[in-house]
């Protein structure tokens, strides 16, 4: 294929979509859907990836959770329900005798619990009553103020470390440090804010607020409830023996009988990630499936009318082949065309998309990080490649008409 | 008599057309040998079949049976491409409707041939305009067909077929559409491509027109009727044009 002949192709296509506008943007609508559903599609499925990082770095990806509950399974909860509570003496044992983990450490806490400030009040609060080293876990991060001491613990101190929508609630000004709250009508002192953590699979993180364990265990007892133990494998290599230690001392401690099941779970981030994989399977079954139908009406469209455009130059096709046009000439010319009309869609489709996205991401989702508020680059050049493929599809039958014709039929084509 | 290798050889060519179950022949039985450096006339009343013989020839057509070789080379076994190198190197063909690209200006239609045979834009260019000038249309560059007179979109079209330096220029009633005296110029330029060295086959129906070819072929019912030299002699013909 000659430079003068494709250079000549590009031209035919342009000239052919720049006389017919308005005729190739109604045909592009196909694509243009098809490029949409690609686009959302891959934006949707980072935004669910870069939320799944975020979680997983949150809860920490060298952390285990002994605890009574499984986190994902929801459909066992009868047996989970059934089991004995983790008690303060199980736990405390636990933390005491294990030995691979950097820390181990009890935490309780107390669903649906409310804060008040002055008149102000926010409900559906977690209160997490943990101990001072909690400030090793991903969890403890304190972007403002402090997390509390050791001998503030031992002391059962009235101070408190505040969830990011705790704070924006009830200090919308970022001052809530220093602010006395009240929780079960003890008053504390707000010491530390935690940063926004949550995403929409864990968006619960950031209702939740700190207090030393022993101040917890005074106002909220210790019967009734049973305890989470967190565990710092300190590393993610150390994870697979603090699992095997965690599950081995935590039966002996719960006095398991050999052949009968663990009565707790190990929870940890990577159940998230399955859970996230089955999210990431529908998302692309539902926009596989959606793409495929816009692409279908797609090609049929940009077929059709290509077709239209082959019999409306066969005249020309006539003349360029008397001239000595090759068959791979003519061929390119339409397939240029095709895929020059699709190029067009996938820029409409851009454009619509950056537009629904940044305005999507600005009235809903304005204090999210997970979700970019524009279409990713990459993005750009899948659905590039994609309308050009498409385009290619579409054309072939068309060109191979026009490249087929005997330069004297097509000559004296009327 | 030693003669020239022929640039066109064909001998018992036919083209049938199947009708309706009917066959209807366009070309019986034609047998021609073209030498370089000849001007040839064919004529013939209407329905003859000379365009179909001048399609045949410049490789637009392919005949039902017989052999076509064009420089010795047999074209009835060539490829499609391989008839397009044909007609894009060795054959300027001209039509009665001058079949130039609505779209494109006179200088881009004349151009044309060379895109397909891979020469540069630049080079494009310059030759394009040398063979506007000597057509005379220098000053007609940038026109689109819609906006040159017939005689001058029948230039651009000779422009276009001599481009490429063919071997042979064939011409289907190129003064079809054109009025008597533009048909004139038009024959002048045939003329002078001929005394410059080019080998042109031209069709027509007026005796006017044959007569400044060298050689005038009848044909008549798809078969050649009558194959002989033009008896005037050159200096009286190029005097009356
Ligand atoms: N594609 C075709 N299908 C069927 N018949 C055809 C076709 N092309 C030409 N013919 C027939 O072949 C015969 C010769 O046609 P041709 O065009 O060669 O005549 P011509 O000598 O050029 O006539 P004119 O002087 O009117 O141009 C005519 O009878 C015509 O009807
Ligand atoms: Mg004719």
């Amino acid at each position: 294929m000659k430079i003068s002949e494709i250079t000549e192709s590009a031209r035919f296509a342009y000239e052919s979509l720049n006389s017919n506008k308005l005729r190739s943007l109604l045909t592009t609508l196909g694509v243009v859907i098809g490029i949409v559903f690609v686009i959302l599609m891959g934006w949707l499925l980072s935004g669910l990836d870069a939320a799944l990082e975020k979680t997983v770095n949150v809860i920490g990806t060298d952390m285990l959770y002994v605890d009574k509950w499984n986190w994902s399974g929801g459909k066992n909860w009868r047996d989970y329900e059934s089991r004995k509570d983790i008690n303060l003496a199980q736990a405390t044992e636990f933390c005491r005798r294990v030995t691979t983990p950097e820390v181990a450490m009890p935490i309780a806490q107390k669903w649906g619990a409310k804060i008040q400030f002055k008149n102000q009040s926010i409900s559906g609060i977690s209160v997490q009553g943990v101990p001072a080293e909690y400030v090793l876990t991903p969890g403890g991060a304190v972007t403002d103020g402090r997390f509390f001491s050791k001998s503030e613990e031992r002391f059962g101190a009235d101070v408190a470390v505040v969830g990011y929508n705790v704070a924006n609630t009830l200090f919308p000004d970022g001052d809530a440090l220093g602010k006395e709250i009240k929780i079960r009508g003890h008053k504390f002192e707000i010491i530390g804010v935690v940063e926004k953590r949550g995403t929409f699979i864990m968006d619960f993180i950031d209702n939740q607020t700190f207090i030393p364990l022993q101040t917890f265990l005074g106002i909220y007892g210790t019967s009734g409830r049973s305890l989470s133990i967190a565990i710092k494998a300190g590393n993610e290599e150390n994870l697979a023996n603090a699992r095997s230690e965690a599950i081995g001392l935590m039966r002996q401690i719960r006095n398991n009988q050999p052949g009968q099941p663990d009565d707790f779970s190990i929870n940890e981030s990577q159940m998230f990630r399955e859970e996230i994989n089955s999210l990431r399977m529908s998302t692309w079954g539902v926009g596989i499936g959606l793409v495929s139908l816009s692409f279908f009406v797609g090609i049929i469209g940009i077929t059709n009318i290509m077709f239209v455009s082959v019999t409306e130059r066969t005249k020309e096709i006539g003349i360029r082949k008397a001239l000595g046009a090759k068959r791979g000439a003519i061929m390119l010319q339409f397939l240029m065309e095709a895929a020059a009309l699709c190029f067009v869609g996938a820029v409409i489709a851009f454009a619509f998309c950056s537009t629904v996205i940044a305005v999507v991401v600005k009235v809903f989702f304005s204090d999210s990080d997970y979700l970019s508020s524009y279409v990713p680059p990459q993005l750009l050049l899948t659905a590039s490649v994609v309308s050009i493929i498409v385009g290619i599809l579409a054309g072939l039958m068309p060109a191979l008409r026009a490249a087929r014709m005997k330069p004297i039929d097509a000559l004296r084509y009327e | 008599m030693a003669a020239e290798q022929p640039i066109i050889h064909i001998e018992h060519i036919a083209k049938v057309y199947t009708m309706g179950g009917e066959k209807l022949y366009a070309l019986r039985d034609v047998s021609l040998d073209i030498s370089p450096n000849e001007y040839v006339a064919i004529m013939g009343p209407s329905g003859s079949g000379k365009s179909t013989l001048m399609n045949i020839l410049g490789c637009l057509d392919t005949p039902s049976s017989g052999i076509y070789q064009f420089n010795g080379l047999d074209v009835r076994s060539m490829s499609d491409n391989e008839l397009a190198e044909i007609r894009n190197k060795e054959i300027g063909f001209v039509f009665q409707t001058f079949n130039l690209l609505a779209r494109a200006s006179s200088v881009k239609n004349v151009e044309l041939p060379l895109v397909y045979s891979g020469v540069k834009r630049a080079e494009r260019r310059e030759r394009a305009e040398q063979v506007m000038h000597s057509v005379g249309l220098g000053d007609r560059m940038e026109h689109k067909p819609n906006e040159l007179s017939g005689g001058q979109r029948q230039r651009v079209a000779i422009a276009r077929a001599l481009i490429t330096n063919p071997a042979i220029i064939l011409a289907d009633e190129p003064t079809g559409n054109l009025d008597s005296k533009t048909g004139k110029d038009i024959m002048r330029l045939f003329y002078n491509l001929w005394q410059s060295g080019n080998t042109i086959i031209l069709v027509t129906h007026e005796e006017d027109i044959a007569r400044h070819a060298r050689r005038i072929i009848r044909i008549r019912d798809g078969c050649v009727e009558s194959d002989l030299p033009n008896e005037e002699n050159e200096a009286s013909y190029s005097e009356a044009i």
